[in-house]
């Protein structure tokens, strides 16, 4: 979290490109982006169930932690995101906060290439550089070696980082994640994508309704099923860990 | 050379040059700080032992080397958890790993037999079945049986039917099926589980045998 006063404009999900260079244009091009969906230790703002999931609990919480220094929030709260998103928005425009929702139609999909999802490297890495494609989706510098997957990380950023350290760098990303890299944030077909016989995890939030497709996927492509609520514990990780090794 | 399996609620400890298997509760073993072991497995046994072993993978391999079979499906029903591996021409094709959730484990059971002082030994398997989506409200339906007439024998039984069939969809519902863990000492369980599907108990020293075979 950022730790002086100064203004800033929140947003979580992947809001429409267009809009949030509107929002910046709008409220001032200087101000800092803050990404509300990161579990930034922010306190518990007692404002949802203890029984939701944890990212948009962050959303909330931070968005409670930092109040008026939030210019504004753009809000994904179409397909792209989920219901709990829009139900987020709500509450935080309940909160006083300038809210404006973003929807991301199919026609402003994007065909960029997925240089991260698909390249080499330590997989907490290219999942944040991914994420920060939202902001700035020129090319990067320093290109990724692109590799051959022999392990497939499927899912959501998860709110602990941990998970994805046990991953090899020869980890290719499926799900939301290479359809946020590719600019297809409610791209279902894409989000389901997963090439065959490359072993994957397929990773939820507990809580989250993309429980459904990562069960769903795990039994039709022979992966695993993980999902976990707030910090990843010693359990979780003995069970990719095992995934990783025996297949 | 002691090496040690030490689940949630009983310790196994194999004495590697006798054969002799030694099984302790884990309460007891958190007592014995002279316990500690060349190599071990289970959420216990980390901080006893020079090696550490993933419980899934001692698992796994423990049942290749008790198991000739080209394709088979083995479950553990533990203390707190359920492992599940399947292998096709000898290899992993599917795992899984039910971490936390009482309605398929052992420690839920005992809870039950201990407090209704049911003798598993002479338990039979009964047709009906409680739903145990979670372990608890599974619990409270049978205090609501036995609250209402039902024997506790009876009430046990059936939560013990609807456990096996969590296992069993766990499982991926198998026409056969090996079984590591306490339960391989439970007649009640393994009728109740051949109404599903055959089953074959391997004791309770299969991710011993997984941790000796990478010693070997």
């Amino acid at each position: 979290m950022k730790d002086n006063q100064e203004k800033l404009i929140g947003y979580f999900g992947f809001p429409r490109r267009s809009l949030l260079r509107e929002v910046r244009e709008r409220y001032g091009v200087d101000l800092p982006l803050i990404d509300l969906d990161v579990n930034s230790g922010a306190p518990d703002s007692g404002l949802l169930p203890r029984a939701t999931c944890r990212i948009i609990a962050n959303i909330v919480d931070n968005a409670a932690e930092l109040g008026e220094r939030l210019a504004a929030v753009v809000a994904a709260v179409g397909e792209d995101k989920c219901d709990r998103g829009r139900h987020a928005a709500w509450i935080l425009e309940g909160m006083g906060l300038d809210v404006i929702e973003s929807r991301f139609p199919e026609d402003e999909f994007e065909e960029r290439p997925l240089l991260w999802s698909t390249g080499r490297g330590p997989l907490p890495g290219r999942v944040d550089r991914i994420m920060e494609t939202i902001i700035d989706p020129s090319p990067p510098a320093d290109l990724p070696e692109s590799c051959e997957p022999t392990q497939g990380f499927w899912g959501v950023p998860p709110n602990d980082f941990r998970l994805l350290e046990l991953f090899p760098e020869t980890t290719h990303i499926y799900g939301w994640i290479r359809c946020v890299e590719a600019g297809r944030p409610a791209d279902l077909d894409l989000e389901c994508m997963v090439d065959d016989g490359v072993p994957t995890v397929f990773f939820h939030q507990s809580f989250c309704a993309k429980q459904d497709l990562a069960h769903n996927l795990a039994e039709r492509y022979g992966g695993i099923a993980v999902d976990c609520h707030r910090e990843i514990n010693d359990s979780i990780l003995a069970k990719v860990e095992a995934f990783i090794k025996l297949s | 050379m002691l090496i040690a399996d030490c689940g949630s609620t009983w310790t196994k400890i194999l004495e590697t040059g006798s054969g002799e298997v030694e099984i302790i509760s884990t309460r007891e073993l958190v007592r014995r700080n002279e316990l500690f072991f060349e190599v071990a497995t289970g959420h216990s046994g980390r901080k006893r032992s020079r090696v550490y072993k993933n419980e899934l993978i001692a698992l796994a391999v423990g049942s290749l080397s008790l198991v000739q079979e080209e394709d088979f499906s083995i479950v553990d029903v533990g203390g707190r958890d359920v492992k599940f591996v399947r292998f096709a021409g000898r290899k992993v094709k599917k795992l899984d790993w039910n971490l936390t959730c009482g309605s398929s484990t052992g420690a839920t059971i005992e809870l039950l037999g201990s407090y209704y002082e049911v003798d598993f030994t002479r338990l039979s398997a009964f047709g009906k079945w409680i739903n145990v989506t979670c372990g608890v409200f599974g619990m409270e339906k049978v205090l609501e049986h036995v609250s209402t007439g039902t024997p506790p024998e009876e009430a046990v039984a059936m939560f013990l039917h609807g456990m096996v069939r969590n296992v069993f969809d766990f499982s991926g519902r198998p026409e056969h099926l090996y079984l590591s863990g306490g339960f391989c000492e439970n007649n009640c369980f393994l009728q109740t589980m051949e109404k599903y599907c055959s089953v074959t108990p391997l004791g309770r020293t299969v991710p011993l045998e997984g941790l000796r075979d990478g010693i070997r």
